[in-house]
Order: structure tokens, then C-alpha cells, then sequence
């Protein structure tokens, strides 16, 4: 019933907003885990969360989570009115974050557009359970608890928002009819409603259940629709708000008393399911709210000197009433959530842009001797400055700070850190770098596998910790930060660090050494080893790591978006595992050159120097292979005419250049036969009709039109 | 010659199930003949980025209005002498599945409509002479000449699609 009622958008919202929901959930339960109790904040947040995620899913009708929400939402409701003192915590937050899991688990299938049909009944029971003790528990110390809440039919939607009522507000009573032919009239209502709650510190509606109930459209067009407002706009606000929504025939706006507010409350209230409750707890409402009512029933009275006076500054002059704070508010409706896809194309687009405008700036044309450009550099000079912000800015609209991405990682500490039975922290520094959101979505895996294998690997258990005299908790220092265009994410852990005996045995085992000797290879190199595929030093294998897959997969996610993964260790001490990571994807600086007619782009971050190199510093090996020496080092030289067999291309290595690249710690000397210039480049990829080149890993337009082939550093030298 | 063929294609909007328009072209003296269905457009040769490492017949990348597409020469993948490019050499933009491609062809004869009782399979494999031949599905007769009708599919793909897919998966 009512399926069709459920449009795309409130199932996007549903799922965002229960996503939040769940996260902040996590957040506090993940702060008061050191505590071992919830302050007043805490219950109050959870128990408004739940609150919100069982009155909105059972408007969407999910069953499941609503009976399960509502259970949780049980407990705290306990542990709200009756201030138990005696409550295990660590039970709690097991049970909270299987709630959460569950829940997490739901949406994706909903997602997916699956059936929910997970099974809460044990979770629901055990929390049943737990109630049942924690109020067995405490019964002696608070024989003055309120009245029984235990039944769920028993609520009321009262008990937990309370009007705010103050001097200023005042009540109105709307009454909206439709035109007879009206379709949906009851969305058309609810959309009122919403309109409204922007303004509104209380709001009731009649006949309530118009989301959930299809027939309600019916009784919506036959009798109308009853709204009681507490606010302290004016009714010329209202009347505008209202008429914004579609189809309305009459508005009728009377204001009116308290009194007769409550009368309509208690009227309305009688039939009031749970969708009616989730639209008078909209998730604007501050926690705050709560946390002041919290020793009063229903204060229809004005008690605002109770209040904190923090809003008073910002309105002096409706200051009293307003008790939600209202700048916070006005934060919220500054942002507004667009679809991927849609900055996705607008990025594409303006990537477009920067190479239209260089193939009009240096357009051939303009290049007629005698020409007065004067003009046309000026008004060129502005448009290049005007593209160059708007990259700016697109740039600057798809960062996101990695504090979401972080605060997982809280949870995932915690989850592993007590199967494997181990005592960890986690340390968080620079969660409020940004970065590309694409990049985000990339690095989100394997820095979970890196935290997993830092908890599982790197810190030893409790005991051993204790007989190597270090502290007994271990830690984990999970810390970003932006570094001359790169960002640095890293995971540190004073555990026990990589053994590199270990590592160069099994190396060795595996035949990885090749024809060098041991002592030849320098940490990093070591250390590097550890991310081959099926590489484990790990004797048995645990649920979270051991298996030798994983840090391959870290590496390649990483390199993916053109990161590095850095590794450092010092045996007994710990080790650290640093994510270098470019800060964008789509547009970089690339240098321009060319090899016998066709142009060839790379990084410029990648370039070391450009040189001339004479005769005498080239040395060429018997078997063919040449290296040159520059300032006494010396390095591996590929030419890229012979590499890529491209012929006509300059054979004498004091009529071309010679490129050093460098690609994580390696140097590489590359013969070209002249420098091009610069521009900045749009990476797109080489059709899949074209096999893959080594050492090429895509093309770009060039400022003529052309197209310009991109050498990469990292598949040359494999 | 680029008016033509589209004042022959609109006039020609109402699809006829037994009879297909196909684009025909030159190339090395003969006339051939690919589906409109999978003709994009036709445009000028313009400059293209020779991709090192590649089969001879691909002659590299193109431009195309922001979308790199790469052209390959028909004279050289029908195992021809290439000839020198001028100004009747033109590029046959052709979409097979996801994949667009340039086809470098001697020149644009127009858009001929062929019946499907005017289509006959193409010669025994004793008559193959030359390689070309085994891109073509059949021969079209449109009064007096004949056309060789092309499978754009073979010309573009050694193998069949699955074949390279499987090779493709099983390089990763």
C-alpha cells in the first residue's frame, strides 16, 4: 500500500538522512567509549536520532527498522527519564553499533532495491533483555521514575518535542482547501507542511497520516486540511509560504490562543501514527531543544529565562523566542546536495574549457606577422584569468575534508581492536584536509586496510606489550596533511614494525632477490616488498589480514588515483604507512616535447631536469644498454625514437634533449628530440580499441588541437 | 560530394526492412559499401598522432571535436599499397557497439540503397585473391556496377569481439 506514494526523491532522503543519522550515532558512541558512560548530550543525541530513523522509516514503511529503531529508542528513553546509574556500557555500545550494522545493512539493499528483509527479532530481543536488567538493576535507586513507558503504543509524540512557547509566539490556525480535481492532495498538503516547518516551532496537521495513507488525499480534498502553527512570523509569512505549494484553492489564517493550540493538539493528536511524528521531529530541531525541556512535561509556558541566552545577540528582538539556534540553522540551508554525475560534467566541461582557450590564444592565425594583438592580448590575458578561477573553483566545490572518511576508521579500530582482543587508540590529526571527493572514494578502502593491518599486525597483544615494557595501550596515529600539491595520509602505529629478516627471507623464498645480494637492497626497497601480491610474512592467517592479499590491492587502489604508498618501519618501535596522493585527478601541468613528429606529454611534477648531455658523458654497454652521466650520477637512458621504433628521429645525443624523470625514488634519463613547452592537461584515456603501450598511459589535446600521447614514468620503468 | 550523400540520405528517411542504404567509397579502385546504420559522419583528414607500438594499419589518433577516436587506413588494412593522401581522401567516422573509429578511405562515392534480392554472398574461398575479401559479407548490384558491402565488424577486429574480450580480461 502507498508504494507509488514513494517518490525517488524521499527515498534519497530517507537514505541520506538515515545515513547521518547512523554516523553521528557512531560518533557519540565512539566518544563516550573512553568515558564508559553517556552524559546528558549523548542520550539526548541518541535517542533523538532514533527517534527520527523509526518515525522516518515507518513513513517509508520499513518495517524492520522501525520496530528495531524503536526498541533502541526504548532503552534510552529508560535511560533518559529515570537516570539509571547502573548501566553497562560496553554492553550498550555493542548492541547500539549492531542496531547501527543492521540498519547500515538494510539501506544498502534498499539501495540496491532489494527487500529489506533482515531479521531484528534477536537484536530486538536482547535489547528487550538489557532494558529488563538495567531496569531490574536500578529499580531501588529510582523509585521516582516517571510514568511506565515500556508498552511502544503507549507513546506519545509529546513526550519528546515539546512546543517551545515564549511571549512572542503566536498560534495560528490554517486552514487550506484544494480544488476538487487536485490529484494527490495529500502530498500537496504535506508539502505545505514542509514549507512551513522552516518557520514553525511547533505544527500539527489533521488528518496526520497523509504520507502514509493514499486515502488520506480524500479526506484532504472532502474536508480540507487543518494545520495548527506555533510560530513568530506573521501571517502574511505564512500565507506566503503556503501559497508556494501547488494547487491550493483557499487559505484561511486565524490566529489564535495557546488554549486553543492545545485543544487542537490533543484533537489531532488522537490519530496520529508515526508519520505524523516524524514531521513534527524534523531533523532541524537542535538537540538543544530537548536538553532544556527535559524537567518539564509540556511547558506551554514561557520560560526562556531558563534558556541560554546565546541566540539573544543575533535577534535581539525576537531573541526570547527563539529558541533553536538560529545561525546554526541558516548554516544548514546554505549547502545544498547535487548529484555527482553533475559535477562530474561540469568539471569535464570546464577541462574542455582551459584546452578551447588555449587552441584560440594560440591559434596559428594570429601568428601573421605585422599583426596588432594589443587588444586581443588584453581581453585574452582576462579570459585566461577568469578560466584559471573557475578551475579554481570547481576544484575547490569537489574537495571534501576527510573527517567523514576518518571517523570510520574510529569504528574500525574499535571493532578490531576488540575481536583481536587488544587495546587500542586511535589518534586523529588533520581530519579537516581536503581533498578531491573523487580521490576520497578511492582511498577509503585501503586506508581501512592499512588501520586493520596496523591493529592486527603492527601493535602486539596486551601481554607482550606489557613484557616489552611498553605502554600497554597501543596507538594508532592516523594523521593528513596537505604537502606542496600532494596529500599525505598516514597510518603510525608504535607496534612492532616490519622485521626485515623476515621480509628478505621470504623474498628470497619467493625468488624476488634476483642476482643481487642481500645487503644491497636499501629499506624502502625492503620494505616494498610487502606489497607484492601474495606477499605474507604473517604465520597464521586471522580474519582481518595475514592472507597476503590486501596490500597489493592498498598499492594498486593508491596508484589508481597516481598516489604512492610510502613505507617506514623500525623493528620494535612501529612503522608508518604514508598515502602520497595528488590533490586533483582531472587537470595537472604537463611539459610538451617531441620524438621524430609525434608529441609526448608528462607530469611536470614528474621531471627532474631538462639537459644537454655531450658525447663524452654517454656511456653506451656492450649489450646495447646506455646510460648518462650527469654531475656524477648516473642514469638509465631510454631513447624513446628506438623504444617506441619511431623513425627519423634524432640520432645524435648533443642535438637533443635529455629528460630526467623520477618516479618514487627511481631517476630516469629520457632522449627527446626537443622541448615543445608547457600547458596544462586534460588526462583522457587512449581508446580501447588501441592496445595498451607500455610507458603510455593516455593522450591529451594540445593547445593546436592536436593530440599529445602521455608518457608515463611508472610504466616505462617496469 | 559531402551535400550529396546527406541530401540522398534525408531524402531517403523512410526505411524499407528488404533494403539497406549503405555509404559507399573508393579504395584501391574498387567500391565499397558500409551500412549506414554505422556511419556517423564523414569529415576531412586532419592532422592524426601516430600511436607507437601499434598494428601499421592504425594510423593514430584524431580529434574529433574533444573526442579522441582513432582512424585507421583501409588501403593498408586490406594489405594495399598506401597512397598518398590528398584532397579526396576522406575520414567514414564509424560506430560498431561503444567503439567510434575513422576510416581513411581514396575517396566518398555517395549513398546507394540496395534490395536484399539484390545482394548475393560474397565469391567462394577458392576466388579469394586478395585480402580484402574477406572483409565483405556480400555483393551489392545497383544496376550495371557492383559493390562490395563491407562488415564493419571484421574490418575494425582481427577476431571476433568475444575473442578479444577474453584476451583482454585474461591479460588483467
Amino acid at each position: 500500500m502507498g508504494e507509488d506514494m514513494i517518490t525517488e526523491g524521499m527515498l534519497d532522503m530517507f537514505i541520506f538522512e538515515t545515513e547521518q543519522g547512523l554516523e553521528n550515532l557512531e560518533n557519540i558512541c565512539l566518544e563516550s567509549k573512553d568515558v564508559g558512560e553517556f552524559d546528558d548530550d549523548h542520550v539526548n543525541g541518541i535517542f533523538r536520532i532514533m527517534h527520527t530513523i523509526k518515525g522516518a522509516s515507518a513513513v517509508m514503511m520499513y518495517q524492520n527498522i522501525t520496530t528495531l529503531s524503536h526498541k533502541l529508542e526504548d532503552v534510552f528513553y529508560y535511560i533518559r527519564e529515570s537516570q539509571p546509574e547502573n548501566i553497562p556500557h560496553a554492553e550498550l555500545l555493542d548492541y547500539i553499533f549492531e542496531v547501527s550494522d543492521f540498519i547500515t545493512g538494510e539501506l544498502e539493499k534498499i539501495k540496491e532495491g532489494a527487500e529489506t528483509d533482515g531479521n531484528a527479532d534477536e537484536l530486538i530481543e536482547q535489547l528487550d533483555a538489557y532494558l529488563k536488567k538495567i531496569q531490574e538493576s536500578n529499580k531501588g535507586s529510582v523509585a521516582a521514575a516517571p510514568a511506565p513507558q515500556q508498552p511502544a503504543e503507549q507513546e506519545k509524540p509529546h513526550f519528546y518535542i515539546a512546543p517551545v512557547a515564549s511571549d512572542a509566539s503566536k498560534f495560528y490556525t490554517i486552514y487550506i482547501t484544494y480544488a476538487k480535481d487536485t490529484d494527490m492532495a495529500n502530498i500537496k498538503a504535506y508539502i505545505a507542511v514542509n514549507s512551513l516547518k522552516g518557520i514553525a516551532e511547533d505544527i500539527l496537521f489533521t488528518p496526520a497520516d497523509i504520507i502514509s495513507n493514499p486515502d488520506s488525499a480524500n479526506v484532504v480534498l472532502e474536508f480540507g486540511f487543518r494545520i495548527a502553527l506555533q510560530t513568530v512570523e506573521e501571517a502574511d509569512r505564512i500565507m506566503e509560504l503556503v501559497n508556494a505549494s501547488a494547487g491550493i484553492e483557499q487559505v484561511e489564517i486565524n490566529e489564535c490562543t495557546s488554549d486553543d493550540f492545545i485543544a487542537f493538539c490533543t484533537e489531532a493528536q488522537t490519530p496520529i501514527s508515526s508519520a505524523g511524528e516524524v514531521l513534527m521531529a524534523p531533523v532541524e530541531h537542535p538537540t538543544v531543544l530537548i536538553k532544556d525541556q527535559k524537567p518539564q512535561t509540556i511547558p506551554l509556558t514561557s520560560e526562556e529565562e531558563k534558556k541560554p541566552s546565546d541566540s539573544e545577540e543575533k535577534k535581539p528582538k525576537k531573541a526570547p523566542a527563539k529558541k533553536k539556534p538560529v545561525v546554526k540553522k541558516g548554516e544548514a540551508q546554505s549547502f545544498i546536495s547535487v548529484n555527482i554525475k553533475k559535477m562530474d560534467l561540469l568539471m569535464d566541461l570546464i577541462g574542455e574549457l582551459v584546452i578551447a582557450e588555449a587552441v584560440v590564444l594560440q591559434n596559428p592565425d594570429l601568428k601573421v606577422p605585422g599583426l596588432d594583438l594589443t587588444n586581443f592580448q588584453k581581453s585574452a590575458a582576462q579570459l585566461s584569468k577568469i578560466t584559471s578561477e573557475l578551475q579554481d573553483a570547481i576544484m575547490a566545490m569537489r574537495m571534501m575534508p576527510l573527517k567523514n572518511t576518518f571517523q570510520k576508521m574510529n569504528r574500525i579500530v574499535y571493532d578490531t581492536s576488540k575481536k583481536l582482543g587488544k587495546d587500542v587508540e586511535l589518534q586523529v590529526i588533520g581530519e579537516d584536509t581536503e581533498v578531491d571527493k573523487n580521490i576520497i572514494e578511492h582511498i577509503s578502502d585501503p586506508l581501512m586496510h592499512l588501520i586493520r593491518n596496523s591493529v592486527d599486525h603492527g601493535i602486539e597483544s596486551n601481554e607482550k606489550r606489557i613484557e616489552l615494557g611498553k605502554q600497554e595501550k597501543g596507538k594508532i596515529v592516523l594523521e593528513a596533511k596537505n604537502e606542496g600539491g600532494q596529500v599525505w595520509i598516514s597510518v603510525s602505529d608504535n607496534g612492532k614494525g616490519l622485521k626485515k629478516k623476515d621480509i628478505l627471507e621470504k623474498a628470497k623464498a619467493n625468488g624476488l632477490l634476483g642476482n643481487r645480494s642481500e645487503k644491497d637492497f636499501t629499506d624502502k626497497e625492503i620494505f616494498n616488498f610487502i606489497t607484492l601480491p601474495g606477499f605474507s610474512t604473517k604465520k597464521e592467517v586471522t580474519e582481518y589480514s595475514g592472507r597476503g592479499v590486501g596490500m597489493d590491492v592498498v598499492v594498486k587502489n593508491i596508484q589508481d588515483v597516481g598516489g604512492i604508498l610510502d613505507i617506514e618501519s623500525e623493528e620494535g618501535k612501529g612503522s608508518s604507512m604514508t598515502m602520497k596522493i595528488p590533490l586533483t585527478l582531472a587537470i595537472s601541468d604537463g611539459m610538451i616535447f617531441s620524438v621524430s613528429g609525434t608529441s609526448f606529454v608528462t607530469a611536470t611534477n614528474s621531471v627532474t631536469e631538462f639537459i644537454r648531455v655531450s658525447k663524452d658523458q654517454l656511456i653506451v654497454e656492450p649489450d646495447g644498454e646506455e646510460y648518462v652521466m650527469i654531475r656524477k650520477e648516473c642514469y638509465p637512458l631510454i631513447r624513446l625514437n628506438r623504444f617506441y621504433h619511431l623513425e627519423h628521429g634524432k640520432e645524435d645525443i648533443e642535438e637533443g634533449i635529455v629528460i630526467i624523470l623520477n618516479h618514487e625514488e627511481r631517476q630516469i634519463a629520457i632522449f627527446a628530440d626537443e622541448l615543445v613547452g608547457e600547458q596544462e592537461i586534460v588526462v583522457k584515456p587512449i581508446p580501447s580499441y588501441i592496445k595498451k603501450v607500455r610507458g603510455i598511459s593516455g593522450c591529451t589535446q594540445l593547445g593546436d588541437g592536436s593530440i599529445s600521447l602521455i608518457l608515463d614514468t611508472g610504466g616505462l620503468l617496469k | 560530394m559531402e551535400d550529396e550523400y546527406k541530401e540522398a540520405s534525408e531524402k531517403n528517411v523512410v526505411v524499407d526492412e528488404t533494403k539497406t542504404q549503405y555509404m559507399t567509397f573508393r579504395c584501391c579502385e574498387e567500391i565499397y559499401g558500409i551500412s549506414l546504420e554505422n556511419v556517423n559522419e564523414i569529415i576531412g583528414l586532419q592532422q592524426y598522432t601516430s600511436v607507437p607500438e601499434t598494428e601499421d594499419y592504425i594510423m593514430g589518433l584524431i580529434n574529433l571535436r574533444g573526442k579522441v577516436i582513432p582512424v585507421i587506413d583501409v588501403r593498408i588494412r586490406f594489405g594495399r599499397q598506401p597512397l598518398e593522401y590528398n584532397d579526396r581522401t576522406s575520414v567514414i567516422v564509424i560506430q560498431v557497439r561503444d567503439e567510434v573509429i575513422g576510416l581513411i578511405v581514396d575517396g566518398i562515392e555517395g549513398v546507394v540503397t540496395i534490395g536484399k534480392s539484390d545482394t548475393l554472398p560474397p565469391p567462394s574461398v577458392s576466388d579469394f585473391k586478395t585480402q580484402s575479401r574477406k572483409y565483405v559479407f556480400g555483393i551489392g548490384k545497383v544496376g550495371d556496377a557492383v559493390k562490395l558491402l563491407l562488415d564493419p565488424d571484421k574490418l575494425i577486429h582481427d577476431e571476433p569481439m568475444q575473442e578479444v574480450q577474453e584476451r583482454e580480461t585474461g591479460e588483467e
